[in-house]
Parts: structure tokens; sequence; C-alpha cells
């Protein structure tokens, strides 16, 4: 390996911040929507199935993030180490989240 | 379904249905997702200039795959898991679909998303970027890791349903 560049490059760390809020916003919507009955007819009524639903919000929610923060000078200025921190826990949190929501309630 | 003999052994012909077939489908996919992404760790563990169009090659592989699995068995979880379900709930193990089934259809989202990014911090060049490289190992490994459990939960979902149809009660069978 090479001497080593210490950025990342901007669609990686706009994308990578915009897959860790995603996941957050997918465990957050599971459960919203598992608790608020009204919300999951609305899904339903969107696509078809509030699963569907959730599912083109999750790529929509990515893509349109992504390419904001793809462009917001900030975002580059995190430390990649700390961006793969969040986007690692952001995973971890929302996955165990999911598991821990449904074995609960 | 059919029989035939074959020497004196009667044998049950192979009767594979349209939603087994779409099932088998969708778990081929994501074992193929997750191979990738091994695929993809190991190739960057070991980033040269030389090997950088296959590590994206690999990434773009993984995105395909996962997308696939998805399409597949969204298709399978709308038009023929419904059955299953009502069948689960009524056998032994009605967590296999209270808390797997739940779980992984949420998760597997998630793992969609990454799959999708993948390809997108690939495009660095991780044969001089530390940070590149950390973030591709970190991304491919929750892939495998999410996809591995998704795998697993999918193993509890067919088990709750054959555990429900062994019952007497529910199949109709006397003891």
């Amino acid at each position: 390996m090479t001497t080593d560049a210490v950025i990342l490059g901007r669609s990686s760390a706009g994308f990578g911040m915009a897959a860790g809020i995603t996941a957050l916003f997918n465990t957050a919507l599971a459960c919203v929507k598992d608790a608020y009955r009204p919300l999951q007819n609305v899904m339903d009524s969107i696509a078809g199935n509030n699963w569907t639903t959730q599912g083109l919000a999750d790529i929509i929610l990515f893509v349109g993030l992504g390419l904001i923060l793809s462009n917001i000078r900030t975002v580059q200025t995190i430390k990649p180490d700390h961006l793969i921190l969040f986007l690692v826990a952001a995973v971890a949190v929302a996955g165990v989240g999911l598991f821990a929501w449904y074995g609960v309630f | 379904m059919g029989a035939f003999v074959a020497g004196n052994a009667k044998l049950a012909a192979v009767n594979i249905t349209g939603s087994d077939a779409i099932l088998l489908a969708h778990a081929t996919f994501g074992v193929l997702a997750t191979l990738s992404a091994v695929w993809v760790f190991v190739e960057t563990l070991n980033a040269q200039e030389q090997n950088a169009q296959r590590i994206r090659r690999a990434a773009f592989a993984v995105a395909i795959f996962m997308a696939a699995a998805w399409i597949v068995g969204g298709y399978w979880y709308l038009h023929f898991y419904p059955v299953e379900r009502i069948i689960i709930l009524k056998g032994p193990w009605p967590f296999a679909h209270k808390l797997f089934m739940e779980t992984k259809e949420h998760l597997v989202l998630m793992t969609l998303i990454l799959s999708f990014y993948l390809p997108i911090a690939t495009r660095d060049q991780l044969h001089a970027s530390a940070a590149a490289r950390r973030m591709v190992l970190s991304v491919a490994m929750l892939i495998v890791l999410t996809g591995l459990t998704i795998e697993g939960a999918g193993a509890v979902i067919d088990h709750g349903v054959k555990v429900a149809l062994l019952r007497p009660s529910l199949t109709g069978r006397a003891k």
C-alpha cells in the first residue's frame, strides 16, 4: 500500500452519512408505523403495502440526502473515522433496535 | 404430487412450485450478495491500482444481487407469505413471524441501502487512501454481518412453517 490520503471523497462522505441517517430513519419508521395504525394505512395506500412504501421511502431518502450532503462542505470536513463510526453505530443501533422492538412489543 | 417407480422403490416426483422457485431465487441472490461483499472486503485488504476496477465490479455485483434479492423476495413476501404467516402463527413457533420475520423484513432495507452505498464508496482511490479503505471495509463487513443475520432469520421462519405443519392439530392428522 502507498502513502495514504486522510479524507474521503465528496460522494463517499455525503452518501456515507446519508446511509447512516437512512438506517436510523428506517428503524424509527418501522416502530412508528407499528405503533400508529393510521400511518400504516396511509403507507398501505401509497404503494399497495406499507413495507413497499417504506423501502421506496428509504431509497428516496438515501439518494436525496446523499446528493444534498455531497454538496455540503461541512460534511467533507468531518474526520473519516468519525463518519465510519457514525455509520457503524447507526446500523448497529438500528438493527438491535428493530430486534428489541419486535421482541418486546 | 405424482410418483414414479425406480426398481423396487417408489419415489415421489419432484414438484417445484412457482412459490418455491421464487423463494429459492431470493435466498440465492442474498447469498451471492453476501459472498460478493466478502470478495470486496478481501480485495480491499490488498487494494492496489491493479485491482481497483475489480473491487468496483464486485461492489456493483453486491448492489445488483441485493436489489434482485429485495425485488424477488418482496414479490414472494407480498404474494405468497400471507398464507405461511397464518400457518406460523397457529404453530408452536409464532415468534418465527412476530420477531424474526418482522425484524428481517426491515433489516433487509438497511442492507439494501448499504449495498447501494458500496459502489459509491469504492469510487475513491482505495490504494491511496487509508480512510477510504476503512470505509469500504466497514461497509462490506456490515453487509456480510446483516446478510448472514437475514439468512439465519430466513431459516428460523422456514422452520416455523415446518414445525407448524408437523402439528397434528393443524394438518388434521390423527395422533
